[in-house]
């Protein structure tokens, strides 16, 4: 009975700190972000500013402008617009240049000038890779 | 050829829905002859598969692009080696080779066992037939990689075929990526080995350890399949992605990940039940989960359930797959459910201290990783259906949980395999464990003293030189002993030690390679780096190093173009090397790709890419990583492998000499 009564104590001690530490984790809302579109994001007013954000678009075409390390550009759903100022440190991937229709998920956070800082761009090559071949057919 | 491959595919549906049921009937009414006949469609549908992968293979290598998949996944001018890979770069392709082998796995354990395990074989061709049933439809009705291009002119649809493929994804040009895709696959449909004999066994009652002794080389091997891939898509993501990581707790990671953990309890677990005839409710649920988890980090890469660098595009799979697994899931546990009182333990647990104790903390650690691992990954859809918002945690929530438990199972890997059986006494607990503490608090002393002040990773560094202590006094206080006896170098008796107790030691040789990988997870806390635009004869420093950008150049070949920067690498005036990181423009794809350059040492990695670049072509932007010890993380998954090896050879058994030794050295006891 001794023993038994051990091994329950061990067990529920590991199992609480194993709680404790994933309620922790999600204390800290910068490892939290919320996923959401332009739209979605325009919908939140200023709650959005107090989140960290994980937003979808489209790239829009021909707004990316470099100067040095800087990077801004645009992305799009529908009629809405957000404005993305890049401040990450990792490059950014392949996929993403001026003359592409890339789909664009960016993480960060909403600035109160309205300007979007993003610490991460993952790009989804979208309409390009599937193929569209009606147009060369033999 | 495509109308063949299509037929091939097709009759693989009826080969194994006959398989299934002919072994059902088999098991229900015990007829040797139907068991034969199930037997004989495994190997049917093992046959029509391969032609039908031969067929596909015929068709990428001859540039057949009137084939969709042919022409989404290849291009004339793609080398010929990445053609037969090709295979599995796309959705249809790769679920082709799973459906292949599952067939292979099916047939392999049908002949191994054509003269054993008759009462279990029934329902093992049976389960394993079922899961085929799943694959070959999906493969042949909704994800059909001989589909035809065609187009629709008026009310009709007119196949046609196009000059040119769009070529292999640039990203999956790469070595590691080669073997990473079977390696990994081999892993998952592995699972479904044990997990078969394992529902063989509840069903049919037969709930000794026959099943777990027909499995373990299976659950083995499966198990490292799944190690290796999963470290290889790390390597991939490395070199490959250009962010200077490797593991990113992407959801697909995770997924592969989550077997694995699972699969490792059981290895332990296992000698539980086998030893003491414990835990038996247990390790069936172990088994089953691995299988479940298998399937459902196929499910996950393929689904678009998660958005991952990994995944397949969304392939219209979801529906089907949770379908599957739904079902997989009552079956087994309802099962397990009906089977618990066979299932009761022969002995109870004697003490906190013992090494039954340790298994059974080392599997409840691995249960909670399994289940923190599973929550964070499918946290996005946890959340969005109890908020609404969809929130996805990031690494610094997985590590904050994982670091703390795989910590634990370290130490565990060093403590466990030193106490007795049953009970371990205080003395015999200081006499194994003073020495490697002591040695791991004199490391922590020098790390301080070197200026190393991070908590997690003096921990980390102090708990690997104590397992790595007490491990090599294993095989040395072994080896010793034998030699001492028979009179062999100590070199000799470590080996024959070795030898004829594989299990015990291809074990130790895995823990030493857990250890040795941990040393190049603790790297991470000791990664910096720097960004800078640099045009020819400038340049900057990182660490100890001076890194000058010596010429930008353009190339082209018939498959790419590409910008290279030669980079020189310096310390202290000395050339260490000059590093080339690329960026490459594929024609077929219109693809860009950037191709890193890395310098590997044991202690470091300088890891070099070509971030961006000026319109002119003068200038460009150069990311430089220094991360210390990853090296050790590719070194670690080697022993893996080779431990897993060793761990499945036959244990030698000592010759008629030998054993007068031996004999000799017990009556001198």
């Amino acid at each position: 009975m001794n023993n038994r009564y051990k091994f329950i104590v061990g067990t529920i001690v590991i199992i609480s700190a194993v709680i404790v530490l994933a309620v922790q984790g999600l204390q800290d809302d910068s490892t939290m972000s919320y996923s959401k579109t332009v739209s979605e994001v325009q919908m939140l007013g200023e709650r959005a500013k107090s989140l960290s954000l994980k937003v979808n678009g489209n790239l829009k075409k021909g707004s990316i402008i470099r100067n040095n390390l800087d990077l801004a550009f645009i992305i799009t759903e529908g009629n809405s617009e957000l404005q993305i100022h890049y401040i990450g440190k990792d490059p950014i991937p392949d996929t993403f240049n001026n003359d592409m229709d890339a789909e664009v998920v960016v993480s960060g956070r909403l600035a109160a000038n309205g300007v979007f800082n993003a610490e991460r761009i993952q790009a989804k090559c979208a309409s390009k890779y599937e193929a569209d071949y009606t147009s060369e057919p033999i | 050829m495509a109308d063949l491959g299509n037929i091939l595919l097709f009759f693989l549906f009826p080969a194994s829905v006959f398989t299934a049921l002919t072994a059902l009937v088999a098991g229900i009414t015990k007829r040797r002859g139907l068991l034969e006949a199930a037997r004989r469609g495994a190997y049917v549908a093992f046959g029509v598969t391969t032609l039908a992968v031969l067929a596909l293979e015929y068709l990428l290598i001859t540039s057949d692009f009137s084939i969709e998949y042919v022409a989404s996944n290849t291009n004339l001018a793609l080398p010929f080696f990445y053609k037969i890979v090709a295979l599995w770069a796309g959705h249809n392709g790769s679920l082709l080779l799973w459906t292949w082998i599952i067939t292979v796995f099916s047939a392999m354990v049908a002949y191994q066992n054509r003269h054993k395990n008759n009462d279990l074989m029934p329902y093992v061709i049976f389960i394993m037939a079922a899961t085929m049933v799943f694959f070959s439809t999906l493969s042949f009705f909704i994800s059909n990689p001989f589909d035809t291009l065609y187009q629709e002119l008026g009310n009709q649809l007119q196949e046609f075929a196009v000059r040119d493929g769009r070529g292999l994804n640039p990203l999956l040009q790469h070595p590691a990526m080669v073997i990473h895709p079977p390696i990994l696959f081999i892993g998952y449909v592995g699972t479904v080995v044990p997990f078969a004999f394992a529902i063989a066994a509840l069903i049919t009652g037969k709930l000794d350890s026959d099943w777990t002794h027909t499995t373990r080389r299976w659950a083995l091997t499966t198990w490292g399949f799944l190690a290796a891939g999963i470290v290889l898509g790390g390597k991939w993501a490395y070199v490959e992605l250009g962010w200077g990581g490797y593991w990113s707790w992407d959801p697909v990671e995770n997924a592969s990940l989550l077997p694995w953990l699972t699969a490792t309890a059981y290895l332990h677990s296992v000698m539980i039940q086998e030893r003491k005839g414990m835990l038996k409710v247990w390790n069936m649920s172990l088994v089953i989960s691995t299988y479940l988890l298998a399937v459902f980090g196929t499910f996950l890469t393929r689904s678009g359930v998660v958005s991952s660098v990994h995944a397949f595009s969304n392939s219209g799979l979801g529906p089907a797959f949770a379908i599957f697994l739904t079902i997989a899931t009552i079956f087994s546990f309802a099962l397990l459910l009906y089977r618990r009182k066979l299932l009761k333990p022969d002995e109870e647990m004697q003490s906190l201290v013992s090494r039954e104790s340790s298994f059974l903390f080392n599997n409840l650690l691995f249960l909670l990783a399994t289940i923190a691992v599973l929550w964070g990954t499918l946290f996005p859809a946890i959340s969005e259906l109890f908020s609404g918002d969809q929130i996805t945690v990031g690494p610094p929530w997985f590590n904050n949980i994982m670091i703390p438990i795989g910590l634990a199972l370290l130490l565990l890997t060093g403590v466990g395999p030193l106490l007795a059986w049953r009970h371990t006494s205080v003395e015999t607990m200081k006499r194994s464990f003073g020495w490697p503490i002591l040695g791991s608090i004199i490391l922590v002393g020098i790390l301080v003293g070197f200026g190393i002040r991070d908590g997690w990773s003096l921990g980390s560094f102090a708990i690997s030189m104590f397992v790595m202590w007490t491990i090599v006094v294993e095989f040395v206080k072994g080896a010793r002993i034998r030699s001492r006896h028979s009179g062999e170098n100590l070199f000799k008796a470590v080996y024959m030690l070795s030898r004829k107790n594989t299990r015990r030691y291809g074990g130790y040789i895995i823990h030493a390679s857990m250890v040795v990988m941990f040393i190049g997870f603790t790297g991470n806390a000791f990664n910096s780096e720097t960004r800078a635009e640099v045009g020819e004869g400038d340049f900057f420093n990182l660490g100890p190093y001076t890194f000058t950008a010596t010429q930008i150049h353009h190339s082209e070949n018939e498959n790419y173009s590409a910008e290279t920067l030669e980079l020189k690498m310096s310390r202290n005036n000395r050339i260490i090397t000059t590093l080339r990181p690329e960026k490459r423009y594929y024609y077929a794809s219109e693809q860009p790709s950037t191709e890193v350059d890395i310098y590997s040492t044991m202690r470091e990695d300088i890891y070099t890419v070509l971030s961006g670049m000026s319109n002119d072509g003068e200038r460009v932007i150069v990311q430089v990583y220094r991360n210390p010890f990853v090296k050790m993380v590719w070194l670690g998954s080697f022993i893996l492998v080779f431990g897993t090896l060793f761990a499945m050879l036959p244990n030698l058994r000592e010759s008629k000499t030998k054993n007068a030794v031996k004999s000799a050295a017990q009556g001198s006891q």
